[in-house]
């Protein structure tokens, strides 16, 4: 199993821990006390990892630190886990809990299990303008009374209340709660109490933890207890279990709930909500079983206009083929080969397998613009809180994978970027569904830049080479999943999503997120695009890529029926497959591919190894074993699905 | 219930002693799922050591050692009357609204038939647990699942889009995941959709599962 243990974070500044519920806007206020930018979307579950950020409040410096969202700080998810874990080693001066003010009952629950375990906490309620559309008030005053602690509102996306916030963080404080659970459950929790070690949370709160069987804090038990007294806890906890007909952890969630609402309704005043909203109607469409069907249909070709038509298109011609054919490198080439007099030099420069040539000129003027329209697409469709909608449309398909619609988010993404998609399986539940999603990206989901080149490549033979192309990689993803579904043990998990309503996608956000994850492209891409030209001349000039091409000609000439020059591309693939990709783009454009040969060479390359960053990005996230395993089978499976591909395309005798 | 005033005289009549021993029966079967039956605290609660005895002639109830034990029939017996027991509960709870119902449920276990019985845990949806926790025996009806009368206690698959409904019970290991959000018996909840995946509304939030989870929420309509 391979896990990620949170380590207790280095440096000397005091800490202030943002924790709360899901999709509340945690990164949101992340960004404004720090000044720092966390990714911020409107879908539950963005933040996978810890961010860090400093603070200055009144000359002191803090290090704030945003966690993933939780529900309950008994883990359920990996992401979770890291937060309960931050808190368990951490020893901050104030945590701030970020919620929803519009959900108190459900950011009360979380309060109070804050309050349990006993660290300095002040009461953030964002959002507070959509509890207002709702008809919603709360007596913050009435609040702060009940609980002890600092209430403060905030609007985080217009920047209101911020200041308050700031200084709120002068004065944590313990909330006062007292929940009454089950008269045996508190014999039991002190019990337990007596036996644990002196930590950061209290011995109750742990205690609570231990009675609802969290597994996941065996890690921390085993590093801090002796083997019998955890013997001994395991069996205190079964004990208890035993006597109770519920588990133990819904009664305590269940007694939970029960203050959480006495307190709601002290403080909640209900009004009629402002009617007739335009993204509520939005909302309801998009997810209905009849209509939501045309509207993804107009989405994908919103996307398809946006990405494919202008970015792959319009913009690539600008830059490729103006910025770069007419200008920049015949200057490029001019200029070095007036400075510089060595051949060999100029050649690896500029010459066919030219760093500035052939590298630079795919990394921006190809891949650049389409990255970065599809990355404007993603946040935009992020932010409106359109996924998990989508999620809800495509949670058959993927219930056939193994998998259910809570990888639609992986997945979207993968098709921006796999390697950060392979990041985001971390909010899937479990480890099958983790292995499985990963799977499935490194095999049949293409990356912006190898989508745009494919559909610029596609686009003037015919509709029906992009349909071929689009059912042959659709088909072997759900048989892969399927076949993986098999496969891959463990059980299938509950699908279980939150909804957040439609919201307008905010410029600035859209634009510094696309800024953020083009940059972090670039940075991934350009390297690999250089190495991989070295590669491509330093074969060249050795002729070896004769050789190479020649051992591959039985499987590249012979079964797939391709050029044997098409052999280069798929080298460039090893390094990315949208560099290979780029690869039969040139290809093609030389007349080198029939419009059969472009079809079956795309769906391989489609199909082919996944990136190198790809590739070091799962063995991050699974291990080196699971990674080799994975990259094992998706290379023959490749050429044999474009072999098959090319076998029944030339029997059927299909004209494109 | 019965008999408290502690005679010990054997029971004359055949109702009469069949009423007893199916209290005897049930206070066994209860106290047996918290841990061993005393012979001693059996007699104290029904005050007859006479008929008591006389169920071990009967091959009811075994005794060894001050402490008392099913025999086979007797097993069947209490488990028979501890689901009608139960069930009636859980009808007067869920479906009637009543709260003082400990009484009218004791009498009403020993009065019904089984079809009677399976038809009640039917229309209740086959509930797992009685309105204090504990469980209800599982009977054949429960088994097979056929849902001929159509339950007021329903699952959330089984109601119509649009409809508000207050959650009666959750059933299975989701209760856990859908509690931290405040799912809960008591919740009042909406159905929005059934397909492409059941969307449930609860307070501000919005919620998709999938039939799976949905089928093991119930819910009475309002």
């Amino acid at each position: 199993m391979h896990e990620h243990k949170v380590k207790k974070i280095k440096g000397q500044h005091e800490r202030v821990i943002l924790v709360g519920n899901p999709n509340v806007g945690k990164s949101a206020i992340f960004g404004l006390l720090t000044g720092k930018y966390a990714t911020v979307s409107n879908y539950p579950g963005t933040t996978v990892e810890v961010s860090y950020g400093n603070m200055s409040l009144d000359g002191k410096r803090l290090l704030v630190v945003d966690t993933p969202g939780v529900n309950n700080l008994i883990p359920m998810s990996e992401d979770e886990k890291v937060t309960r874990d931050i808190l368990l080693i951490e020893r901050p001066v104030a945590v701030i809990q970020v919620s929803d003010a519009k959900n108190l009952k459900r950011t009360l629950m979380l309060t109070l299990q804050l309050g349990e375990m006993g660290v300095p906490l002040v009461l953030n309620l964002n959002m507070e303008d959509e509890a207002r559309d709702r008809g919603l008030t709360i007596d913050t005053r009435k609040l702060e009374e009940i609980l002890g602690i600092k209430t403060i509102l905030t609007i985080a996306t217009q920047k209101k209340g911020i200041n308050h916030l700031r200084e709120s963080i002068h004065v944590p404080k313990i909330p006062v709660t007292k929940i009454d659970y089950d008269p045996v459950i508190e014999d039991q929790i002190e019990k337990i109490s007596a036996l644990l070690p002196e930590a950061n949370i209290s011995r109750h709160s742990i205690a609570l933890m231990v009675l609802s069987g969290d597994e996941s804090l065996k890690e921390w038990l085993n590093a801090h207890m002796k083997e019998e007294d955890i013997e001994r806890l395991e069996q205190i906890k079964d004990e208890t279990q035993a006597r109770f007909p519920a588990p133990i952890s819904y009664l305590i969630n269940q007694a939970r709930i029960r203050v959480a609402e006495n307190i709601a309704n002290m403080v909640l005043k209900k009004s009629l909500p402002k009617g007739g909203n335009i993204s509520a109607l939005i909302g309801r469409i998009s997810m209905h079983p009849v209509w939501g069907i045309p509207f993804l249909l107009l989405v994908l070709y919103g996307i398809y206009q946006f990405v494919g038509i202008f970015g792959a298109g319009t913009l690539v011609d600008l830059l490729e083929e103006t910025v770069f054919g007419k200008y920049l490198n015949p200057w490029a080439v001019k200029i070095v080969k007036t400075l510089i007099p060595v051949p060999i030099l100029q050649e690896l420069l500029v010459g066919e397998y030219g760093i500035f040539t052939m590298a630079l000129t795919y990394a921006i003027g190809i891949i650049l613009p389409i990255t970065t329209t599809f990355f404007i697409a993603f946040a935009i469709l992020e932010d409106s809180g359109y996924l998990p909608r989508l999620a809800i449309m495509a949670n058959r398909i993927f219930n056939v994978m193994g998998l259910n619609g809570k990888a639609v988010l992986p997945m979207v993404l993968g098709l921006g970027c796999d390697t950060m998609a392979t990041m985001t399986t971390r909010i899937l539940e479990t480890r099958r569904e983790r292995i499985i999603t990963t799977f499935l990206l490194a095999l049949a989901i293409p990356c912006s830049a190898q989508l745009g080149v494919i559909l610029g490549m596609l686009a003037p033979i015919s509709g029906k080479a992009t349909v071929i192309w689009a059912g042959s990689v659709f088909a072997t993803m759900l048989f892969a999943g399927f076949l993986a579904s098999k496969v891959v043990p463990g059980e299938k998990a509950d699908f279980f999503l939150e909804i957040p309503p439609i919201r307008l996608p905010q410029a600035m956000n859209v634009i510094v997120k696309t800024v953020g994850r083009v940059e972090w492209y670039l940075k991934e891409a350009v390297p690999l695009f250089i190495l991989g030209t070295l590669v491509l001349f330093v074969l060249n000039k050795l002729d070896l890529l004769i050789y190479l091409e020649r051992i591959a000609s039985p499987v590249v000439v012979e079964f797939l029926g391709l050029p044997a020059k098409t052999t280069e591309a798929f080298i460039l693939g090893f390094l990315r497959r949208d560099y290979g990709a780029a690869g039969l783009l040139a290809l093609s454009r030389g007349g080198m591919l029939s419009p059969l040969q472009v079809v079956v060479s795309l769906v391989t390359i489609t199909l082919f190894v996944p990136c190198l960053a790809n590739f070091l990005m799962i063995i991050k996230e699974q291990g080196m074993k699971v990674a080799l395993l994975m990259a094992g089978i998706i290379f023959p499976f490749a050429f044999l699905v474009g072999g098959v591909l090319n076998f029944v395309l030339r029997t059927l005798e299909i004209q494109f | 219930m019965y008999n408290r005033e502690g005679s010990d005289k054997p029971l004359s009549s055949p109702i009469d002693k069949g009423i007893f021993e199916d209290e005897a029966l049930q206070l066994i079967w209860e106290t047996r799922e918290k841990g061993e039956v005393k012979l001693e605290d059996v007699i104290k609660e029904l005050g007859n050591r006479s008929a008591i005895e006389e169920m071990e002639r009967d091959g009811l109830i075994k005794i060894k050692e001050e402490k008392v034990y099913f025999a086979e029939e007797g097993e069947k017996r209490a488990r028979d009357i501890t689901r009608r027991h139960r069930l009636a509960e859980r009808l007067f709870v869920d479906v009637l609204d009543l709260t003082e119902f400990e009484s009218d449920a004791c009498k009403i276990e020993h009065a019904i038939s089984t079809e009677v019985e399976e038809a009640i845990c039917t229309f209740l949806g086959h509930p797992p647990s009685c309105p204090h926790g504990k469980p209800i025996p599982r009977g054949r009806c429960c088994a097979t699942y056929t849902q001929k009368v159509r339950p007021l206690v329903q699952r959330v698959t089984d109601i119509t889009v649009g409809k508000l409904a207050r959650v009666v019970f959750i059933a299975g290991t989701i209760m856990e995941r859908l509690s931290s959000i405040g799912l809960v018996p008591g919740a009042i909840i909406k159905l929005q959709q059934k397909s492409p995946s059941y969307i449930i509304g609860i307070e501000e939030m919005t919620i998709a599962i999938d039939e799976e989870m949905a089928r093991g929420i119930f819910v009475r309509v309002i």
